[in-house]
């Protein structure tokens, strides 16, 4: 069953500069259990997808259109009020960057994960704190009958996070979207929450979106991949195969730029110039020029995302459709 | 808790002290005495004497030492311009008008003020903002005595609703508490909306959001109680300033009040009442901020709570 369909949908802000998109025309889908992965530099517009998909934008200053945004069989654009609020958190739930400032810093970890409860399901207080606790001990926080009296600044982030996590849970979400959910934690810390992250898919069969710009979160949580640039999806496949042969030359450049491949090597790889300004984008193809490959005609027509070969896409015309089947 | 209240207590006391030195250099540095009137001049013995009896001829500082030991005592003295009575006695009864018609004025102006701000922040950038805005703009910028003015105009001299001035049946209140009302419901019409800015800007706001909260809950338990903390902790400072009068709407509304005597006090010279007020409304100031820190401690779990825990 699909979970997520995502079709041609474009996000577009009014600012001072004008209409800036930062989302032009992506789509993807995601299937019941199925694990992908959306990567890209900031800016790339991976956040601004996810929450463009539970509406949680204000709009205005944002507007979306889409041809399709389907979240668990309900029609994003034409949900109303009451509808967002019961699909939020109970078809798909969410994890955020920062776990330091998820929480409301003057209720207890108990009332924010009660409150998510009481609002979807029917519980009492009681029953609902008795489930708090036992999601709390599931993302193995030691100690949950007295974590839920505490506030969110008596804990740590690792902690938050995995309260965060909790918290997403308490509904038994479909789909779980986790924004960079490590990017603010510590190193040691980080391994830790993808690990609890896999675990709770593995283990409740729910889809999961994790978003990233870290390749090695990609590398180690995900099924599929959707590589994304300048508001665009530049690639997407298989994780495996994307990372033995990837095939745009953007997603070619930021496997490149991975750290510590070769070793011995002193200077780092990056890739030259910086990401496209979303008020002034390049005309043409958005990596074109970033691109080592770009000929004339990147920077006219804006490539497509093509199947290149089976369960694989890419939006470049320099990438033959026949060198991968073969 | 307990050791920050005495900390805060015993730097109050300093403060007081300091400000009383303060206040009573001041007074002295003005030229001039109280027997000084041109109107009504004295002879210079008669005048030498009066000054002797009120213990004017001494050094300051030992006139600051009398002066604060009596103050130990509760004994502030008798007011120049009135001797029949005592600084004490003057001043409980000229407080009771402006305590009334300004404590009304805030109690009135600052809720009202709230709405208008939560209003204008759920609302951002539409015209109710834009009135919002306007109406607290007005309200901070023009004058009081201008106000009082216009109100005296439209509601007393046009309309015929109320009287135009006066103090007694509380029907010559309303429009006195309107005037007192103007500069907390502006103040607390753009602190509550810049609070409830602030806090919708959060990204917990968002989270809540993706939890699927209703945004009904999200404003009225989770930004309100947020932006409260700001809100609560300017409300007793702001009372302390408006409930001890002022000498513009009290003159117009002819209220006996105590605005009026700041003012004749420093004109007459009169030591005991103008280092008495001066004291007074130090000695409200520190203490409603003193409250206002206790109370904001208290709200807050971060400061309630420190870090233990972790």
């Amino acid at each position: 069953m699909r979970l997520v369909e995502i079709e041609d949908l474009v996000v577009s802000f009014r600012q001072f500069e004008g209409l800036v998109q930062a989302v032009r025309g992506v789509s993807f889908d995601l299937q019941s259990g199925e694990s992908l992965g959306i990567v890209g530099e900031s800016g790339s517009g991976k956040s601004v997808t996810c929450s463009a998909l539970l509406r949680l934008l204000r709009e205005p200053p944002a507007t979306i259109t889409a041809k399709k945004l389907v979240l668990g069989g309900q029609d994003m654009l034409r949900a109303d009020k009451r509808a967002l609020a019961s699909i939020r958190g109970r078809v798909a739930a969410m994890v955020f960057q920062d776990p330091m400032t998820s929480l409301d810093p003057v209720f207890t970890i108990g009332h924010q994960i009660v409150e998510t409860i009481v609002a979807h399901k029917r519980a009492s207080k009681k029953e609902a704190l008795a489930r708090a606790i036992a999601l709390l001990k599931r993302v193995e926080i030691k100690n949950a009958e007295a974590v839920v009296r505490y506030y969110p600044h008596q804990l740590s982030g690792g902690m938050l996070q995995r309260v965060m996590i909790a918290m997403a849970l308490s509904c038994e979400p479909a789909v779980l979207v986790a924004d960079e959910p490590t990017t603010a934690l510590d190193v040691t810390i980080q391994a830790q929450i993808l690990q609890l992250i896999k675990d709770i898919q593995a283990e409740t069969g729910m889809g999961l979106i994790m978003i990233t710009h870290d390749l090695g979160v990609i590398a180690e949580t995900v099924d599929r991949v959707v590589v994304m640039y300048g508001g665009r999806v530049m690639e997407t496949g298989p994780v495996e195969a994307i990372f033995a042969a990837p095939l745009h030359p953007y997603t070619r450049a930021l496997l490149a730029s991975i750290p510590g491949q070769q070793p011995g090597k002193q200077r780092l790889t990056e890739i030259p110039g910086s990401s496209p300004n979303p008020a002034n984008p390049p005309s043409g193809c958005p990596f074109h020029p970033r691109c080592p490959i770009a000929e004339d005609a990147c920077r006219v027509t804006t490539p497509l995302l093509e199947t290149k070969a089976t369960g694989r896409a890419a939006a470049c015309i320099r990438v033959p459709a026949e060198r991968v089947a073969a | 808790m307990l050791q920050f209240i005495i900390r805060r207590t015993l730097s109050m006391l300093v403060t007081f002290f300091v400000v009383s030195i303060i206040i009573f250099m001041m007074m002295h540095a003005i030229p001039g005495g109280p027997f000084d009137g041109n109107d009504m001049p004295l002879p210079d013995n008669i005048r030498a004497r009066l000054m002797a009896q009120l213990g004017l001829d001494k050094p300051l500082w030992e006139q600051y030492l009398r002066y604060m030991w009596g103050v130990f005592h509760l004994d502030f003295g008798v007011p120049y311009q009135s001797p029949g009575e005592t600084v004490m006695g003057l001043i409980a009864h000229a407080w009771v008008p402006s305590l009334v018609l300004g404590g009304l004025g805030v109690l009135i102006g600052a809720p009202i003020g709230i709405l208008l701000g939560m209003a204008a922040a759920l609302n951002r950038n539409s015209w109710i903002d834009y009135l919002a805005s306007a109406i607290a703009t007005l309200g901070l910028t023009i004058p009081v005595f201008v106000i009082s003015t216009l109100l005296i105009l439209v509601f007393a001299v046009w309309l015929h609703w109320t009287p135009a001035s006066g103090w007694g049946e509380p029907r010559r209140w309303i429009l006195p508490i309107m005037a007192y009302a103007a500069v907390p419901m502006a103040t607390y019409a753009r602190y509550a909306r810049s609070a409830m800015l602030d806090t919708l800007n959060k990204p917990f706001v968002t989270v809540l959001r993706a939890k699927g909260l209703s945004e009904r809950r999200i404003i009225f338990q989770h930004v309100l109680r947020n932006s409260a903390i700001p809100m609560i902790t300017i409300f007793l400072p702001m009372f302390v300033g408006i409930a001890t009068g002022s000498i513009f709407v009290e003159a117009i509304f002819r209220v006996p009040g105590l605005g009026a005597y700041f003012v004749s006090s420093i004109q007459k010279r009169d030591y005991p009442l103008e280092m008495a007020l001066m004291l007074l409304i130090s000695a409200l100031f520190c203490i409603s901020y003193l409250i206002s820190d206790v109370l904001y401690a208290l709200l807050n779990p971060r400061i309630r709570l420190g870090g233990k825990g972790r």
